[in-house]
């Protein structure tokens, strides 16, 4: 087995996006008037090598842990347990009720939504984490979605104002990336579920983020979120992601262009359509 | 394509289907499709959509008071079945192919995508004789 390269972090899979990536970032750095955050370094030895595509493993549950009633998100009877106050208990119920009965829509199915952050890490479809001395970009092809943490020293936002992937600064422990988000919109405009059983929080939602490789091919990412709108304690959930074979290619994914499943707004129902867009179902 | 390769080439959509058809497929809500019954029906291949966020195959089927039918049959994301193998000339215009479906609960000429077999034997996805 070779030693992997610690000099850079862009894999090979990804190297058209991620040159793509780094030269919008550096053209928006630049456009930061005498900011002191966002100084163009090249230097990115010590940084750990986490170039390649990543696949998530264990399935869109997003709190397999927790989870009962067996199968996947969608599995009737299923669901997980979060520790949720009484007032998000009910949000969940209702929203696994609706699940039961095929009539929770997926908010990823409103093809240009993005999957805003935690869920960001509960996709299926490859991965790649982009490794800078001053950010790093979490790419994943499903969607596609883009979240950045910045590890520049920038203080969070002062006033955040929720945002589908909100605002995360973090810096590095050793090998480990470490990084709070903070600025989730959540649930509050009712399109940003964790996954399809239909988990939720609020837009109180303050999660802290630890990311490593725990061996050469796996990389864990836990999650300790604390929300003081819907959690009566943290809730740590932890996902795991496997490095696919080298040469992996990922492509486009755009979810309108030929979404035959859109949601009714009027019914949650999941359609489905013919090939005129007439519904058969 | 050759024959032989074609067969190779079949021969690894079939593998890498053998994993992947659940998931993909799984996207969306699973209430339209009876994932208990498993449908066979032959036909033409009209179209095969090769987009994101699924590919759908579209096969024109005589029914059985002979009249002709189109089928919309849905398989999973163009990207993770291309990694797989299948390619838009997988399912060429024309060609006469078998397909096993998990139909529509309400009886629509709809189905998910188990495996099909064309006339010359190969087959792609889950296929057991």
């Amino acid at each position: 087995m070779t030693t992997p390269t610690r000099r850079t972090s862009v894999s090979l899979g990804g190297v058209l996006q991620a040159k793509f990536a780094v030269a919008a970032l550096a053209g928006t750095l630049a456009l930061i008037p005498g900011s002191g955050y966002g100084q163009q370094q090249t230097d990115v030895d010590g940084l750990p090598d986490w170039s390649g595509a990543w696949a998530m493993q264990g399935g869109t549950v997003f709190d397999r842990a927790t989870w009962t009633g067996g199968g996947g998100a969608i599995t009737v009877g299923s669901r997980a347990h979060p520790p949720y106050n009484a007032e998000w208990e009910a949000i969940y119920t209702r929203h696994v009720d609706l699940k039961d009965q095929f009539l929770l829509p997926d908010t990823n199915s409103i093809c240009g939504i993005p999957t805003g952050f935690p869920r960001i890490f509960n996709l299926p479809d490859p991965y790649e984490f982009v490794v800078r001395p001053e950010q790093v970009w979490i790419l994943t092809e499903n969607g596609p979605n883009v979240a950045r943490i910045y590890t520049d020293g920038r203080p969070h936002l002062e006033e955040p104002w929720g945002t589908y992937t909100g605002d995360s600064v973090g810096h590095w422990e050793g090998d480990a990336l470490v990084f709070t988000t903070i600025g989730l919109k959540g649930w509050r405009d009712q399109d940003q579920i964790l996954d399809r059983s239909g988990l939720v929080l609020s837009d109180a939602a303050h999660v802290t983020t630890r990311m490593r490789k725990t061996t050469d091919r796996t990389l864990e990412v836990q999650m300790t979120i604390e929300d003081s709108g819907a959690l009566t304690k943290p809730w740590i959930v932890t996902k795991t992601f496997e490095k696919m074979p080298a040469g992996t290619h990922l492509f486009d994914y755009g979810c309108a262009e030929n979404n035959r499943n859109p949601v009714d707004p009027s019914t949650g129902r999941t359609l489905m359509l013919g090939p005129d867009g007439e519904k058969l179902n | 394509m050759k024959s032989i390769n074609r067969l190779a080439f079949l021969t690894l959509v079939v593998v890498g289907s053998l994993i992947l058809v659940q998931p993909v497929i799984a996207h969306h809500s699973g209430a339209g499709f009876n994932s208990a019954e498993v449908k066979e029906v032959t036909g033409t291949i009209k179209e095969f959509q090769f987009k994101n966020p699924h590919v759908w195959i579209q096969v024109l089927v005589r029914n059985a008071e002979g009249q002709e039918e189109e089928w919309s049959v849905e398989w999973g994301s163009p990207n993770v079945l291309a990694r797989q193998g299948v390619r838009p000339s997988t399912f060429p215009p024309g060609a006469t192919v078998t397909m096993r479906v998990n139909p529509m609960l309400n009886g629509a000429p709809a189905g998910g995508f188990i495996g099909a077999k064309f006339a010359d034997g190969t087959s792609v996805g889950r296929w057991q004789e």
